[in-house]
């Protein structure tokens, strides 16, 4: 039950910071996928430094088991396709999952039916799953890091990550000063 | 956008650092490698006999780890020379530098098996533990029974590690109270 509210809690102010960052807007989103608005780009990225930070020096400090941490395993092959698909559904409606529960809270009817499409896809996939459980299995990797992936130690991994992140989000500002 | 500037700039910083900080992992690998356990369990490079120990305390081994995993009651009583008490339920959450060679040991030996595990599923595998424990230190070490049959070159070895540690060796055949005629010695060095 503790966990139910610490969840919710979380999750409401998840909502609060995409609303702020105006991510509840269709036209918003889908402009990323025409280099028109890099809002998108911004918020992935800022939560992907903050992430990354928090993770590696709360690690550091010992106030954080990384062992306790999930990493999901990964499949490369449905994984990309699922992938491709739901970047269809995002450019089309111009909302991803979470958006489309701010979009419908800032009373916005595509946010519904954004949702009404993603609880659709999850049945379909439910009730299909039997058909298509060897592909989704198919291509096994396991849990995949940047780390593994490249051998690189922790701290060198968290630099690189940092460094493109900030680079990015600097030409970003830069580009939106220029207009 | 001063705002944004500055949280850029710190990012950036503490990103920059974390290659220098070391590993914010508590150990190297967590989780048991089950196959590395069974070679080292096969090859034998899992323990080390009570005599072996007995001659890299004396030799002074660089980087030796004796670890007693005892109860302190049972450590202050008796112990190994140059042991430290680590109990086994402080021993997930001590450290262990990597160029170290620890050797564990309990009273008999089982519990020191059992350690030499959970050090392997904490990422410590430079860990040996003496399979009959502090009863083979006693047995093997400061009363060994120096065999009739073994040359004089091996009867003097086994006798003079036993002295060093302030032990009296046995004579296979003395009758009744065995090695009487070292007792004699009766030195009991504690440490070095």
């Amino acid at each position: 039950m503790n966990d139910l509210l610490i969840a919710g809690g979380i999750g409401v102010a998840f909502g609060c910071a995409l609303e702020c960052a105006g991510l509840g807007d269709p036209p918003k989103l889908a402009g990323q996928f025409y280099l028109r608005d890099f809002t998108v780009l911004k918020v992935m990225l800022s939560a992907m430094l903050t992430a990354t930070l928090g993770v590696f020096w709360g690690a550091r400090l010992g106030m954080l088991d990384l062992g306790a941490l999930y990493v999901p395993e990964t499949y490369l092959l449905p994984q990309g396709v699922g992938g491709l698909v739901f970047g269809v559904g995002f450019v089309l409606s111009g909302l991803c999952p979470g958006t489309s529960c701010v979009a419908l809270a800032s009373g916005r009817i595509e946010g519904a039916a954004t949702i009404l499409g993603l609880f659709a896809g999850v049945l379909t996939v439910g009730l299909a799953f039997p058909a298509i459980e060897p592909f989704y299995r198919s291509t096994p990797h396991g849990p995949l890091t940047l780390q593994s992936l490249t051998g690189l130690p922790y701290g060198v991994v968290v630099a690189i990550v940092t460094v493109v992140g900030v680079s990015t989000l600097a030409w970003i500002a830069k580009r939106e000063a220029g207009r | 956008m001063k705002l944004a500037r500055r949280l850029g700039i710190g990012a950036l910083a503490l990103g920059l650092v974390a290659p220098f900080a070391g590993s914010p992992l508590r150990t190297q690998q967590r989780g048991l490698d089950l196959d590395s356990i069974a070679r080292a369990i096969d090859e034998g490079s899992d323990h080390v006999s009570a005599r072996q120990l007995a001659q890299w305390i004396r030799d002074r081994r660089p980087g030796l780890r004796v670890i007693d995993v005892r109860s302190s009651d049972a450590f202050r009583e008796d112990a190994i020379p140059t042991a430290e008490n680590l109990p086994i339920d402080q021993l997930a959450k001590s450290s262990f530098a990597p160029g170290q060679t620890i050797v564990l040991y309990s009273q008999e030996g089982a519990h020191a098996g059992q350690a030499w595990v959970m050090l392997r599923a904490l990422g410590v595998t430079h860990a040996v533990f003496v399979p009959g424990g502090l009863a083979d230190w006693r047995d093997e070490v400061l009363h060994p029974l120096l065999p009739a049959d073994a040359s004089p070159a091996e009867r003097a070895l086994i006798a003079d590690l036993s002295r060093y540690f302030g032990g009296s060796p046995r004579i296979e055949g003395s009758q009744g109270g065995a090695g009487t005629a070292s007792t004699a010695h009766g030195l009991r060095r504690r440490g070095c």
